[in-house]
């Protein structure tokens, strides 16, 4: 349906006027309204179209150079060849800024870190590898080969040394790299590992599952599932975006909570959904996963609550 | 277009607070007595707006919606109550037509996942959500590199088109135009889609 232009360009003029949080001419705006109901339409139609531009929009516009700590990361396709180009290059700076935020030292010189919802913080290791770790986090370093993420999600680009392996022990499952970018979230019993570059050895004692790139194992329930990931989608969550694969709304709230620093809680386990959202709609209005996710979401106290439809 | 009460007023925690449209006695809080001065242009907007004869309905939930604001004062402000009504129109519309968009963009209900070996079943919405946004950088590469960096500014970042003026070091008026021009390539981005 095409709108008859000159209302368009009016219902256009109103969507800008109303944006402006000085906005005051409410009454013209009903008069404009009530003069005809195509007017309502139009600007329904205008209002509709910028809304779903949005995620589209923040997907384009939220790079490397906005999300950062990667500098003059201009090649988005392919920016995990690009990566070690940087490593230990013009990040010194930062990097430093980011290793002195170590939340404290544990007994046996281990060193924690823990981010707040919404918060990620990169953290570099003394071989020039890098973690970045995700919203509602926490990661406890070992020297530098070897580390322990005890909840959340991080993404891992590590130095390769065959003579000593960097391990992981996400939960209660180890992970051991062979020359590597991984991404691993661990979500109460979920675990989900997906490699981008190198390989992972998941369980090397028990299953011994070997992950190359464009893999991703997650174990729900005690058992694995071997899936295909794209590679240029591992680790997404650092450029404002997230999966979901089959998740239940519960876990979905969690993930969301985590990952924007809204709350946002359900009580359904039972529906499930796969699909991808940019989190700046997400972050900008809760409302906005509506129609992403096909649920409904409702206020609740200082947070949302969201059950299927 | 047809108009549906949502129906679930039930639902929401607030649905036990005060409900000034029924309330026997004088209002007692500062957003009661804002709601209440308020209550006729607001219903005159819903009803022009698009809600027609369901706006008392919408008036309804206008009011679970303030009540829920965090900031009550804030929410005691005419423009922030006429805000909250547009705003609920504007979700309205959109969760009419969420079936429809569900099927071209970003995410859609899936009916459980198989075990086994097998290919990511996001990564097929996932291509579409990348074709989608090189569709619309097609798009927005028309308007030239200045309007796009404004219109993210403004739709992303929530900028008002006063700092934006400021930041780019142009006029209110240029804001205007480049927004003008953005928008109408959202919307000419929207129809191509369809």
């Amino acid at each position: 349906m095409t709108t008859h232009p000159p209302i368009r360009d009016a219902a256009l003029d109103w969507a800008m006027a109303t944006r402006a949080p000085d906005f005051a001419d409410w009454d013209g705006f009903t008069a404009w309204l009530e003069a005809d109901p195509a007017h309502a339409q139009a600007y329904d139609a205008v209002q509709a179209a910028l809304e779903e531009a949005d995620p589209v929009l923040s997907a384009i516009s939220a790079p490397e150079h906005e999300a950062a700590p990667e500098p003059a990361n201009d090649n988005p396709p392919g920016w995990l060849a690009g990566r070690r180009a940087w490593l230990g290059g013009a990040l010194a700076a930062s990097l430093v800024a980011a290793v002195t935020s170590v939340l404290w030292y544990a007994p046996g010189g281990e060193q924690m870190f823990r981010t707040a919802p919404g918060e990620t913080r990169l953290i570099a290791l003394d071989d020039g590898s890098t973690v970045e770790l995700a919203g509602g986090s926490t990661l406890a370093l070992e020297g530098a080969r070897a580390a322990r993420l005890e909840a959340g999600q991080a993404l891992f680009t590590i130095r390769h040394d065959a003579a000593d392996p960097f391990v992981l022990d996400a939960g209660a499952t180890r992970l051991v790299d062979a020359g590597t970018v991984f991404d691993v979230r661990l979500s109460g019993p979920t675990l989900d590992v997906a490699v981008a570059e190198g390989a992972v050895i998941v369980d090397p004692e028990g299953k011994a599952i070997r992950l190359d790139p464009g893999e991703r194992a997650v174990r729900e329930g005690g058992r694995y599932r071997i899936a295909a990931v794209d590679g240029a989608a591992v680790g997404e969550w650092r450029r404002g975006r997230i999966s979901f694969d089959g998740a239940s709304l519960a876990e979905i709230a969690a993930e969301l909570t985590r990952a924007t620093g809204r709350r946002f809680a359900s009580t359904d386990t039972a529906t499930r959904l796969s699909g991808s959202i940019a989190l700046d709609a997400v972050r900008a209005d809760p409302a906005a996963l509506e129609p992403l996710l096909g649920v409904r979401i409702t206020r609740s106290g200082d947070g949302w609550t969201i059950a299927a439809q | 277009m047809p108009v549906h009460a949502r129906g679930d007023h039930a639902l929401l925690p607030d649905a036990c607070l005060p409900n000034p449209n029924k309330l026997p006695m004088a209002p007692t809080t500062p957003l009661q007595e804002a709601y209440l001065a308020h209550r006729e242009r607001l219903l005159r907007f819903l009803r022009a707006r698009g809600g027609g004869e369901a706006a008392e309905d919408l008036l309804q939930e206008l009011w679970l919606r303030l009540a829920a604001a965090p900031d009550p004062a804030a929410a005691a402000n005419f423009g922030y109550m006429m805000r909250t009504a547009d705003r609920l129109m504007i979700d309205r519309y959109r969760s009419e037509r969420q079936a429809n968009l569900r099927d071209k963009a970003w995410a859609e209900a899936q009916p459980g996942v198989a075990e086994g070996i097998a290919p990511a079943p996001g990564a097929e919405r996932e291509l579409v959500a990348r074709q989608e946004v090189a569709r619309l950088e097609k798009a927005l590469a028309g308007i030239g590199p200045r309007a796009a960096a404004i219109l993210r500014r403004h739709r992303i970042d929530g900028a008002t088109q006063r700092d934006i003026a400021a930041e780019f070091g142009v006029s209110l008026s240029t804001v205007e135009s480049d927004l003008r021009r953005a928008y109408a390539a959202l919307i000419a981005f929207r129809e191509s889609g369809q």
